[in-house]
């Protein structure tokens, strides 16, 4: 019960990338730094306070303040500093392998993968990276400030308005994390998240061409259409160009929707149409629960035909 | 020596208390007169009307300013049929003045020739929307309808001047149809449904769906509006579908609009404005071979009425069917020279 936040997709003491690691041994290396000296003041003031009958010279009481109040702390701080700047120059780790930029908007994340030929390759709400290469992430948001973190992955970045900010992310090993907005950014910040999938290298760029491909379906995307999902969000292919909410092109490839809120199955993406304020306060999208429910129905088939 | 009468607190609280309970004995024993036959005694009359006007001139200072150009021609037309079925059975009209039933009624409601000399604008419209307490004189249906409530006042400036010919015009219609549904509907929209030069919205050509579920909207009361919410009370569903079924199936607004245009309202229309979050109108309200029948058709609507309806879900004070809240969402994003611009471009105004 105690160590239940300690591992899982979502633990920065279960670290799953270089920078992550780093932080992880920091935090360990402060920890038992920081029992051993609460050990030994504790311990100092119980001797002084039980064992030592005696007062101590005057000599020898300046000497306790002069190494332990001056020399020792010193040395302590000094050591961490240095073992502390170690860890900067990671932030430029050279020419990466990967660029991709994050943007942050009320409440969802807009996802550009630079695919290998230059070309940009338009997702949301999941990030995906190949394991044992440096991808940089490039961080801005539209509106407020907002806080990029994978805490199995590396440490938090800010998103901030007309600035852009960097961040190099050197994920080790394979599987499904979660990262969140940890910048309170409104009503719905609580429901601003994204599954992160570090895949083999050779898995992730199949992943990438098929992502950067127009969408497959052949399912109707009448009810889509009439309805106006279009007017906010694309589908590349079809005639559903919208640029203000997620780009829905591979939607069914995600693992969840709404910005990492609910598993990607067929009663929730329903329920997400139907329910969007509900579910998520403040959304800029409107609830679409007065649909008939045929019409619910083949909104949410076709969006779990997105392949 | 005289005795000397002395006030002291005391004696001056026992004298009040003495004062209210006689008050109190008279009304308990039902020696008032409430009876509208006998009227007031002048000092009676006096004194409340000198209280109500008062209390209308402090209040009318809650009210918005009106527009400079209040007294348009579609304000006054737009009132006229309202009038005549709910303030001229008090109030008379120039068909009708002095209705005899009205005469019997204390206090008696005025003739509404000189409102517009006795009351300024704001006081006019405080009255209209809120009504006077203990005269019989009910407050607007949705308070909410600052646009109504001027078209009204509008009508009152133009009242005075009003020979009956013109009054019988605008408040009838210009025929009145043998059928007593469509009857009331004719009366303003025609049957037609045309805009008649921007004092109603073109309801011709709209799709059966929407138009049933804005008449439904209007009966329940949850599209706020003086005018419909009156209008449709009292019928039955049966009613508010052949009403429905006969507008849809004239001619009118359509969903085709010019692609050619290179207005900015066209470009919000078509592409929308995402810098702003607010989608092209196109997305839902285009043509398409199976368009949601629950989205309103706007090509052809008359340019005044989409502005007034768009600032109206801007507010948050536009109902109507099951995706009104879409509209109050898109419309609080969209900024006031782009409404005018996008009502322009679907009314086909060059």
């Amino acid at each position: 019960m105690l160590l239940g936040a300690c591992s899982g997709p979502q633990s920065a003491l279960d670290p799953a990338g270089r920078e992550a690691s780093e932080v992880a041994l920091l935090f360990w290396v402060m920890l038992v730094g920081a029992a051993i000296i609460w050990l030994v003041v504790i311990g100092a003031a119980m001797f002084g306070g039980k064992w030592q009958k005696q007062p101590l010279s005057e000599r020898a009481g300046l000497r306790i303040v002069l190494y332990g109040g001056a020399v020792i702390p010193t040395i302590v701080l000094a050591a961490l500093l240095v073992f502390g700047l170690r860890l900067m120059p990671m932030l430029r780790a050279g020419e990466p392998e990967l660029r991709i930029t994050m943007s942050g908007e009320q409440y969802w994340w807009r996802v550009t993968y630079a695919a290998p030929d230059g070309s940009k390759v338009e997702s949301a709400n999941e990030l995906r990276l190949p394991a044992g290469r440096a991808a940089e992430i490039t961080l801005d948001s539209v509106d407020v400030i907002h806080s990029f973190w994978i805490p199995s992955l590396a440490g938090k970045m800010d998103m901030i308005p007309g600035r852009t900010n960097r961040l190099v992310l050197h994920p080790e090993r394979t599987g499904i994390y979660r990262g969140v907005c940890a910048e309170f950014c409104g009503r719905s910040h609580a429901f601003m998240a994204f599954p992160v999938v570090v895949m083999e290298p050779a898995a992730f760029e199949a992943w990438l061409a098929r992502e950067a491909a127009p969408a497959l379906s052949k399912a109707d995307n009448g009810a889509f259409l009439a309805n106006g999902c279009g007017g906010c969000h694309t589908v590349r292919g079809t005639q559903a160009t919208g640029s203000i909410g997620p780009d829905l092109t591979h939607f069914a490839d995600r693992q969840s929707i709404g910005a990492g809120i609910l598993p990607n199955t067929p009663d929730n993406r329903r329920r997400f149409i139907a329910e969007t304020e509900t579910l998520k306060p403040g959304v800029r999208m409107p609830s679409f629960g007065a649909l008939p429910p045929a019409e619910l129905g083949a909104i949410a088939a076709y969006l779990g035909s997105l392949e | 020596m005289r005795p000397v009468f002395r006030v002291t607190p005391r004696r001056a609280l026992t004298a009040l208390a003495g004062i209210a309970a006689l008050g109190l004995l008279v009304a308990w024993s039902g020696i008032i007169n409430i009876g509208a036959s006998s009227g007031h005694w002048r000092i009676t009359s006096w004194a409340l009307h000198w209280a109500m006007q008062n209390s209308v001139r402090t209040y009318a200072l809650f009210e918005p300013k009106p527009p400079t150009d209040l007294d348009t021609e579609d304000r006054i037309r737009r009132a006229a049929g309202h009038f005549e079925t709910s303030c001229a059975f008090c109030h008379g009209s120039p068909l009708h003045d002095q209705p005899r039933l009205a005469a019997h009624m204390t206090p008696m409601p005025p003739g509404l020739e000189d409102a517009a000399r006795k009351w300024r604008p704001r006081e006019l419209a405080h009255i209209v929307r809120h009504g006077v307490k203990y005269t019989g004189m009910p407050s607007w249906l949705a308070l909410q309808r600052d646009d109504e409530v001027l078209a009204m006042v509008a009508f009152l400036h133009a009242l005075s001047q009003m020979p009956p010919e013109r009054y019988r015009g605008i408040a009838f219609g210009p025929t009145v149809p043998e059928d007593p549904v469509l009857e009331g509907c004719a009366r303003c929209h025609g049957m037609d449904g045309a805009s008649k030069d921007g004092a109603f919205p073109v309801i011709g050509g709209q799709s059966e769906a929407y138009l049933l579920a804005t008449l439904r909207a209007f009966n329940n009361a949850t599209r706020p509006s003086g005018f419909m919410q009156f209008a449709v009370d009292g019928l039955s569903d049966g009613d508010l579908e052949r009403m429905a079924r006969h507008y849809a199936a004239q001619a009118g607004v359509s969903e085709t609009v010019r692609h050619d245009d290179m207005s900015r309202g066209a470009r919000i229309a078509l592409r929308g404005l995402p810098e702003a979050d607010v989608p092209a109108c196109e997305s839902c309200h285009g043509a398409s071979s199976r368009r949601n029948p629950g989205y309103p058709r706007l090509a052809g609507q008359d340019a005044g009425y989409l502005a007034g309806q768009l600032r109206l879900f801007k507010q948050g004070h536009r109902g109507g069917t099951g995706y009104a809240h879409v509209m109050q969402k898109i419309a609080g994003r969209l900024p006031d020279d782009a409404i005018d611009a996008v009502a322009h471009f679907y009314a086909g105004d060059p």
